[in-house]
């Protein structure tokens, strides 16, 4: 008899509980992953909490590989990621039963940056590749002054990381003289501090209050075997000319539910790619915003 | 004296040189998971299974028990190289162990001053896309393949080792599994639909020196035929050294065969069961060999994620396959509760024993069922 009361009072415990849970949850959506993207989805979600009184959200950072992690296990409903998934990501998610959509919400342009003393323009893809990876240790190997090469990036979890480590670095390992950062204004402000610091960040960190390229650093055009760009040039970026450019995505588990889907409406709407471009970072192209369309129905 | 505070100051030089220079360290984690209980038999003083027939007064109806604490150190070298310490400590461990009697498998320890005492769990080098991409090589005291798709799925190691895993503890009957040993592991993803995997060990276990000439090879495969299930097949072998009591096995050998089915289709449901069958050589009734097996169901429903979550599993035990009186069942079920952060939860969960004799494990047995309540804490941080 004292058993059975016991685990009756246990049963009632838990679905109580259930039933709290379940309530709170129905309110919040949970975003979480790429530092790139965390400021610029935290103002859309605050705006569009504005605008939407009833609805909740909470935005994340930690790096995509933990955006994605998230979403494969469930901790999160929206993952922002600033690389594409990995394989083992993909095969993981696959046998979780998780079958992604993606969606495209802005443009960035990785921009590489050095200290304001350093005389340099521009670089070749290649050149910074080799200085990433090491293999070029001093300014005057690649035209600037004869000091030595300071490099500042980011952890491994980070999607910029990645993304660089695969379209910079020819999939080789970052030199392991490289100072891993914690996030993009780290990077600037070591790469301030540092007379041969060159760092990399997301084009949306670039600047301070007034809109203006912060004070200390000199952001450098990129070639790719012809003429260099600047990730300050628009048309270069969304034309691809500029060479290190991305998308930067939001992948939800399938089809997202319906307060999801109404938050990514309105971050591709008008509206929110008018905060996009406020905060640095580039709009989607018409091809993006079709993809995005389809993958909400 | 003098020498020794300059060798100090000299090492506190060399490192602050060092830490001067490599402002940032290289991605290093320090991390530990510990767990305990308050356990309540809300049936008497015990289980059948735990009770040591002549010494029931040993047990009360209530007591905090240690379950486990991992200190875990994760180097990760470059983007393919990881390295892992592990320290581990549980009640169980001890130096002053006694040999389980009446088994032709001898060696096999128990605790005898109950004191937490940290041993070495792992010690390995992870190689990503070793030779090949999407092929990971593990060298050193690694992670074995026997338990590790059930227990991802179970996710509560906390509240409840899975079926093979802790098949010992619940049965006494040892199926010579474990969870680490000296050796190497190959991992290879042909696609999201089919992976492989080998490993090669001491078979002497984690907590042992090497004891004869013979290796264990163990084997995997697994298919992920849609998103959300897959099916995962195991077995391991290893030759043993023959024993005195049975003359006729001059080359005896055991193995396990073990599958897994997992479905996770349904969004925040994880389904899994599995079945084993251990054959040993050395396992003989009257001169007939025996297997030992057993089934598992367990699903896990999150309610809110790293908030709350319900869990229930059924194991079904078959220690002797030619004596069926020693058979047993045992269902958990609780509630994974985090009231605060992830970091810090709380797991109540009760456990069902049925035992198809008790006298067969507890001469002084009165009942065939037995109920066990936990209120486990989970730490990690």
């Amino acid at each position: 008899m004292k058993r059975a009361k016991i685990f009756t009072a246990l049963v009632l415990a838990l679905l109580g509980l259930a039933g709290i849970a379940a309530a709170q949850r129905a309110k919040m959506i949970q975003i979480k992953g790429s530092d790139t993207l965390v400021n610029l989805v935290q103002i859309l979600a605050e705006t569009y909490m504005e605008k939407n009184p009833g609805a909740a959200l909470a935005v994340l950072g930690g790096g995509s590989s933990t955006g994605i992690a998230g979403l494969t296990n469930g901790t999160c409903e929206i993952a922002n990621h600033s690389r594409e998934w990995k394989q083992k990501e993909i095969d993981l998610a696959w046998e979780k039963g998780v079958k992604p959509r993606f969606f495209v919400v802005a443009v960035d342009g990785v921009s590489i940056i050095v200290n304001e003393k350093n005389p340099l323009d521009e670089l070749k893809m290649s050149d910074v590749g080799a200085l990433y990876r090491g293999d070029i240790k001093n300014w005057k190997a690649v035209g600037g002054p004869s000091q030595a090469v300071s490099l500042y990036g980011r952890q491994s979890n980070s999607g910029t990381y990645v993304f660089m480590q695969e379209h910079v670095l020819g999939m080789k390992n970052y030199s392991t003289d490289m100072k891993e950062m914690n996030g993009n204004a780290q990077i600037i402000e070591g790469v301030i501090q540092d007379a041969g610091g060159i760092g990399y960040v997301g084009v949306g960190y670039l600047f301070d209050e007034s809109g203006n390229v912060r004070k200390g650093i000199r952001v450098l055009k990129i070639s790719n075997g012809g003429a260099a760009f600047s990730p300050l040039d628009k048309a270069a970026v969304d034309s691809g000319d500029y060479p290190v450019s991305r998308p930067l995505y939001q992948a939800t588990k399938g089809k997202p539910s319906a307060a999801a889907a109404e938050f990514i409406q309105f971050e591709i709407s008008d509206e929110g790619q008018k905060i996009v471009e406020r905060e640095g970072f580039f709009p989607i192209s018409a091809a993006h915003r079709a993809a995005n369309e389809k993958n909400l129905r | 004296m003098r020498k020794v505070i300059g060798l100090l100051m000299l090492l506190m030089v060399s490192l602050m040189s060092l830490t001067a220079q490599t402002t940032t360290p290289p991605p290093q984690t320090f991390s530990a998971t510990v767990y305990f209980d308050y356990r309540h038999f809300l049936a008497s003083d015990g289980p059948v299974t735990l009770k040591p027939a002549a010494a029931t007064s040993a047990y009360k109806n209530s007591a905090f028990l240690f379950r486990r604490a991992y200190f875990t150190y994760e180097n990760k070298i470059n983007d393919d190289l990881k390295f892992r310490f592990r320290l581990d400590a549980d009640n169980t461990a001890n130096v002053t162990g006694v040999t389980l009697t009446g088994d032709p498998i001898t060696g096999v320890t128990t605790s005898t001053d109950g004191k937490l005492r940290p041993f070495m769990k792992h010690l390995f080098l992870e190689y990503a896309n070793f030779l090949v991409p999407k092929m990971v090589l593990n060298v050193g005291m690694i992670e074995t393949l026997t338990f590790k798709p059930a227990e991802d799925r179970w996710g509560y190691r906390s509240v409840a080792k899975t079926l093979v895993d802790g098949y010992r503890d619940v049965t006494k009957k040892d199926i010579l599994a474990t969870s680490a040993d000296i050796g190497v592991t190959l991992k290879y993803s042909f696609t999201k639909f089919f992976r492989v995997a080998a490993g090669l060990y001491n078979g002497s276990h984690y907590s042992k020196e090497e004891t004869d000439q013979f290796k264990e090879i163990e084997l995997q495969a697994q298919i992920t035929p849609v998103a959300g299930f897959s099916i995962v097949g195991y077995m391991d072998h290893e030759r043993k050294l023959p024993v005195a009591s049975l003359p006729d096995e001059t080359g005896p050998a055991q193995s396990i065969y073990k599958i897994d089915a997992f479905f996770e289709r349904i969004k925040d449901l994880v389904l899994g069961v599995e079945w084993f069958s251990f054959k040993n050589d050395l396992y003989q009734t009257a001169g007939e060999k025996y297997d030992v097996g057993g089934w598992s169901a367990f699903g896990r429903y999150t309610i809110e994620p790293d908030k709350l979550a319900l869990f229930a599993r059924y194991d079904d035990y078959t220690p002797n396959s030619l004596d069926r009186g020693l058979d047993m069942g045992l269902a958990i079920a609780g509630i994974d509760w985090a009231p605060y952060n992830k970091s810090w939860r709380l797991q109540p969960n009760i456990w069902f024993y049925s035992y198809k004799d008790g006298t067969r494990y507890n001469a002084s047995a009165t009942r065939d069922s037995d109920v066990m309540f936990n209120l486990t804490f989970f730490l990690s941080f």
